[in-house]
């Protein structure tokens, strides 16, 4: 305590003026002076005390009444000294205590409070006899608030380490999905390695778990840990690596809030799972890790697959590859045996088009020619029409003449002339039918019935009447 | 069982039979090289499920680099001399 330094002008002076609690003063003083009261005080003068006595006997008074006590108040002046004690003063408005804190109880804080946080300590009062200081020599130091400072701790250390981005989603590794060897960093006597184990060797039993103790609470647990990560870091023994330990108060889970540990996580080359406590529990290290798991036990689920499982997914794997071989075999059989049939429809396949083509260029020509034929044979049927009209004509007109032969015949001057009739012709065979036709002296013919008779006028001797000699045959015939 | 070390894991077989089942199922093979890879691809199913059918979780506790032993009390420990931790 040689480095403690301490203020004797906080010393105790007003002791017993002091309000102790009631009783334990009294007979604490009462014992101080009883282990005095070994002479009469005043047979020899007054009672005169060294400053040692008297040190002591404050100090003993003081730490017999005011032992286990909360006092609240702001912190100032907070000094960690290398030797690991924590020197400060509480105080509040109208007053200030000195207090210390040893190493073994501030290695227990998360971090050092800020000057002017609202703490309460539980400890002691007491007087460094030395000097004379009066102190509170303190146990426990908290925020306010229920794990106040472990959670402000928390949060600061958060938010360092994801402003450095590794708390970020894009760091988490996948882990391998079948590792041969599984790391764990713990303690070889906790539960949660009995835990891992128990589940990693119900699921997983060809795992090779290798397991790298350390101290999971209390003073230098997290430097262990981070080393214990750093090992396998650096050896690569294994496929991935299990972190963590079983519940506890949040003190003693403090180690896995540790900067140092987090580092180690997020620098290991090797995929980490965290699993620190109870399910509710959240570290640093569990926001660092490539997955957190809610429970040890659950890590080693997480680590591993089950065997049942993969048993399954080989037969399955199984199945296809025979399925795979023999489809592969079945669809070669067929297309040696589709061979003909796909070389057909190959060329089906070339030679419709030009089927097409050719239906088309048919069907086109076989029109044109039908329009054509059927052209031509209108043309045939109007001629035929035709024809059939004019052989209606030629009959009518051949009865027709027939006919008028008959009545030509019943008409013919031939007949006539057999009744005794005569024609008298001119020499150039008109017939000579006015007197003025003949001439005295001139020949003509006479045609009769059965020929030519040559004659000669002698004597003109016309009438006096004279008839149109063209409607003389009609006139004739009635 | 140091010779595990030498052999592909779980994860190496279990990959390779992917690869094996896709080229199998997709691809237009030799029937040659089907079946070769369809042997390849039993041999590993074969082995497979060889290593699950261990019977006991090794745990050692690593004292130091290289340097183990085997953790007593530890569920299905085998028994084993304390060696050098493979490659």
């Amino acid at each position: 305590m040689a480095d403690s330094p301490q203020d004797p002008e906080n010393g105790v002076l007003d002791l017993f003026s002091a309000v102790p609690p009631s009783g334990v003063a009294a007979e604490s003083s009462a014992m101080a002076t009883g282990d005095k009261a070994d002479a009469d005080p005043e047979a020899d003068g007054p009672r005169v005390w060294s400053v040692a006595e008297v040190n002591r006997a404050v100090r003993e008074h003081l730490e017999a009444g005011f032992s286990g006590i909360w006092v609240s108040g702001e912190v100032s002046n907070w000094k960690r000294a290398g030797s690991g004690h924590c020197y400060f003063s509480l105080r509040d408005d109208s007053a200030e205590l000195r207090c210390v804190l040893w190493r073994s109880d501030a290695a227990r804080l998360p971090m050092d409070p800020d000057d002017g946080m609202e703490v309460r300590l539980l400890g002691d009062l007491t007087l460094y006899e030395a000097r004379g200081a009066f102190q509170m020599r303190a146990r426990k130091l908290e925020a306010a608030g229920e794990d106040g400072l472990w959670r402000l701790a928390f949060e600061r250390l958060r938010e360092k380490l994801e402003g450095e981005g590794l708390l970020s989603p894009d760091r988490k590794r996948r882990l391998p999905r079948f590792p041969r060897t599984v790391g764990v960093v713990t303690s070889t006597t906790g539960a949660a390695l009995r835990d891992i184990l128990s589940v990693l060797h119900r699921r997983a039993p060809w795992t090779r778990v290798l397991v790298r103790n350390a101290r999971v609470q209390g003073e230098g647990a997290a430097k262990e840990i981070a080393d214990g990560i750093r090992f396998f870091a650096a050896t690569g023994d294994i496929d991935v690596l299990i972190v963590g330990r079983g519940g506890g108060s949040v003190e003693d889970l403090w180690s896995f809030n540790d900067e140092g540990v987090a580092r180690a996580i997020a620098a290991s080359p090797i995929p980490v799972v965290s699993a620190v406590g109870h399910e509710v529990d959240v570290t640093i290290s569990d926001l660092v890790a490539d997955l957190r798991a809610p429970t040890p036990s659950a890590a080693a689920e997480a680590v591993v697959p089950e065997a049942e499982t993969l048993r399954g997914q080989l037969g399955a794997v199984r199945t296809r590859l025979r399925r795979a071989l023999q489809s592969g075999v079945d669809a070669r059989r067929r297309r040696l045996a589709d061979g003909p049939r796909r070389l057909a429809r190959a060329i089906q396949a070339r030679i419709r088009p030009l089927e097409h083509r050719t239906e088309t260029a048919h069907r086109r020509l076989g029109a044109g020619i039908r329009s054509v034929l059927s052209d031509r044979g209108r043309r045939i049927r109007v001629q035929e029409r035709l024809g059939r009209a004019m052989d209606v004509r030629i009959r009518s007109r051949r009865d027709q003449l027939t006919g008028l032969a008959g009545r030509l015949q019943a008409l013919s001057p031939l007949a006539t002339l057999e009744r005794g009739y005569a024609i008298p012709l001119s020499s150039d065979g008109h017939v000579l039918r006015r007197v003025e036709e003949f001439s005295p002296g001139v020949p003509f013919h006479l045609r009769v019935h059965d020929g030519t008779v040559e004659a000669r006028v002698d004597a003109l001797h016309p009438n006096d009447d004279t008839e149109d000699p063209d409607d003389g045959r009609g006139r004739r015939d009635e | 069982m140091s010779d595990d070390a030498t052999q592909p894991g779980l994860e190496t077989r279990l990959q390779r039979l992917e690869q094996i089942l896709v080229k199998l199922e997709a691809e237009e093979l030799d029937l040659e090289d089907a079946l070769a890879l369809f042997e390849e691809g039993i041999g590993h199913v074969r082995e497979a499920e060889k290593t699950l059918s261990t019977a006991a979780l090794r745990v050692e506790e690593v004292l130091g680099e290289g340097v183990t032993r085997p953790l007593e009390g530890s569920p299905g420990t085998t028994a084993g001399a304390t060696g050098r931790v493979d490659s």
